[in-house]
């Protein structure tokens, strides 16, 4: 269980990983920021607070997996690994350039910490099924997290791997859906209405709660609790708002991808300086 | 023993059950279609290796592949259209784009499920896996072939598309290693190469022997690995018998003919006849018999084809 002093680090962790969000974007002049803003809190959360992972040793057979179905969220988890340390922050500065190891989505052979290639929706829930699958029984037994976005979960083969991870029992794997309720075309409960989620995931046998995705308490205390039920794969519907931390571009569907405008990027880098300053006060404070 | 008629499927899941028994990365993905596959014995031996997962193509492919990732060697099975058509995308981005050691095996291949229609037919499914980078196709030619591509697909590291067909088929070779990437001439002849894949071989051969009746010699060259195809014994043949006819149960256009014919694009008095199905859905049905007879894929057919080709190209 965090301390208060923990979860402030965390906080912090996130804000650092926004900022390195923007330097991405800064650097490519775009970005699908909006769903990576709405999802970052759980990934710092996974990789900063839970998940066995060890940027030295990437490829750990024991390690637990990460990744991410709603591969256009990439920004969130490049900015979580570049944080951890899996590569140069220099990186960053690459993306949207000619041979970059960071493109638009996920390329596993390109960066460490990358477990696959997603980007194409509704793909990542059956891949970490697998992989989950493939989990030693007893000792080694590893743990396995993905993130989808609520915009995917129409593709059909989210529901194969529903049925059989549950068949299954694959405890050791969790799915976030990042339930931000935007997607390009508008609000998700007009353009595909699978609401209510949650139901949907425990009438295929899953172990199912309903958090805010983007309070660093409340998602710690979820991690806490996994599984949620022995024997059942955990879905945690993740409330979350798009591009939380954007302040002019919060729940707006023009942020799901963003051709940044110089003026307003610079204006949210020092929103998040002062974000960034005010967590490192309380961190010390708490220390 | 040669001549011997077997069950093509029942071979394959033989082979895999009993490599297997060797290498415990081995594991069986089905889609209700693990007994009609020849999994009965690796089921029975090996329950907690074979995972049925009811009829989804697409999460399988993608469960398959993440369960490569943890060093696992998945096997799937099923319809051959199943496994290629079906899940196009899962497998041009979870097994080919992430490089992933998965096996697929398209079984009632070409037109072997010739009275259940075009949607169980699969006469695009070279020309769909080719195109994904890094991915080796095999048709294995007879039983003892199959027994040996097997084997050769396990223990080779990368994605691998193998076809295999439904009624049985005679042994028509010894055994001997399989290596994935290697033709070989079944029957010398200098008039013009016949190369065939799958179990179009046995009546290219067929057709070969007719021929050599009229006293035409035709090369015969077995190509069991369709992609990546022998480039060196291709143009060998072109090069000594200037003309070429290519055979399989595949549409004519974007399967081994065009691959052969790409290979030999370059050189200077070259031609090839492609024989396969024509580029439309209205595939007949009927027997598979008389669905080889119909497509002129049967022997009869086959040497027909070769003497108009040898007319209009003299």
């Amino acid at each position: 269980m965090a301390d208060r002093k923990e979860i402030a680090g965390l906080k912090l962790k996130a804000a650092l990983c926004r900022k390195n969000v923007l330097r991405m974007v800064r650097a490519g002049g775009h970005g699908h920021i909006g769903g990576a803003f709405s999802a970052i809190d759980v990934v710092t959360a996974l990789y900063f607070y839970k998940m066995n992972s060890d940027p030295m040793n990437p490829k750990l057979e024991s390690r637990d997996r990460f990744l991410l179905s709603a591969g256009h969220k990439c920004l969130a988890q490049y900015a979580v690994l570049a944080e951890k340390g899996y590569f140069d922050k220099s990186v960053l500065d690459t993306y949207g350039k000619l041979g970059s190891c960071i493109p638009g989505h996920p390329n596993m052979h390109e960066l460490p910490g990358v477990e696959a290639n997603t980007g194409a929706l509704g793909h990542g829930l059956s891949i970490a099924t697998g992989m989950a699958m493939a989990a030693p029984k007893g000792e080694g037994r590893y743990q396995v997290y993905t993130v989808t976005g609520d915009g995917e979960l129409p593709e059909g083969s989210n529901w194969e791997a529903a049925a059989a991870a549950a068949k299954f029992g694959l405890d050791n794997l969790t799915v976030f859906v990042d339930n931000n309720g935007l997607q390009i075309s508008g609000k998700v409960t007009d353009v595909m209405d699978l609401s209510p989620i949650e139901e949907k995931f425990a009438a295929y046998g899953w172990s199912v709660k309903i958090i805010d995705g983007n309070d660093m308490e409340v998602a710690v205390d979820t991690l806490d609790k996994l599984p949620l039920e022995r024997g059942k794969p955990s879905m945690i519907l993740c409330k979350t708002v798009k591009a939380k931390g954007l302040s002019f571009g919060e729940n707006k569907v023009e942020f799901h991808f963003w051709n940044a405008d110089m003026d307003l990027l610079n204006q949210a880098e020092r929103e998040l300086d002062e974000q960034i300053e005010d967590l490192r006060k309380e961190v010390e404070v708490l220390q | 023993m040669k001549g011997d008629m077997v069950d093509p499927r029942k071979e394959f899941g033989k082979a895999v059950t009993e490599a297997a028994a060797a290498n415990g990365r081995i594991v069986v993905f089905s889609a209700d279609s693990g007994k009609s596959s020849g999994f009965a014995d690796f089921v029975k031996y090996y329950p907690d290796r074979y995972f049925e997962c009811g009829i989804m193509e697409q999460g399988i492919v993608g469960m398959a592949a993440g369960m490569a990732t943890a060093g696992k060697i998945p096997v799937f099975c099923a319809i051959a259209p199943f496994v290629t058509a079906r899940p196009y995308e899962m497998v041009r981005n979870d097994i080919g784009y992430m490089e992933q050691n998965v096996k697929l095996v398209g079984r009632n291949c070409g037109i072997t499920y010739s009275d259940l229609g075009f949607t169980h037919q699969s006469i695009d499914d070279f020309g769909l896996m080719r195109l994904i980078p890094g991915m080796v196709i095999l048709a294995p030619q007879d039983p003892t072939e199959i027994d040996g591509a097997v084997k050769a697909m396990l223990e080779y590291e990368g994605p691998v598309y193998m076809r295999i067909g439904n009624p049985k088929i005679p042994v028509l070779f010894d055994e001997k290693p399989f290596v994935i990437g290697e033709g070989s001439v079944l029957k010398p002849g200098d008039e013009l190469t016949i190369i065939s894949t799958g179990s179009s071989t046995k009546c290219a051969l067929e057709a070969a022997e007719l021929l050599l009746q009229e006293k035409i010699h035709a090369r015969v060259i077995g190509m069991p690995t369709v992609s990546p195809i022998d480039r060196e014994l291709v143009r060998t043949a072109a090069a000594q018998t200037g003309r070429i006819v290519t055979v399989e149960e595949h549409f004519a256009d974007g399967g081994l003919g065009t691959m052969v014919t790409e290979v030999v694009s370059d050189m200077k008095e070259v031609t090839v006849r492609r024989l396969g199905l024509p580029h439309e859905y209205a595939i007949t049905c009927g027997s598979y018999e008389k669905l080889l007879e119909y497509y002129k894929l049967d022997a009869i057919g086959i040497a027909e084809s070769v003497k108009e080709f040898l007319h209009t190209s003299a």
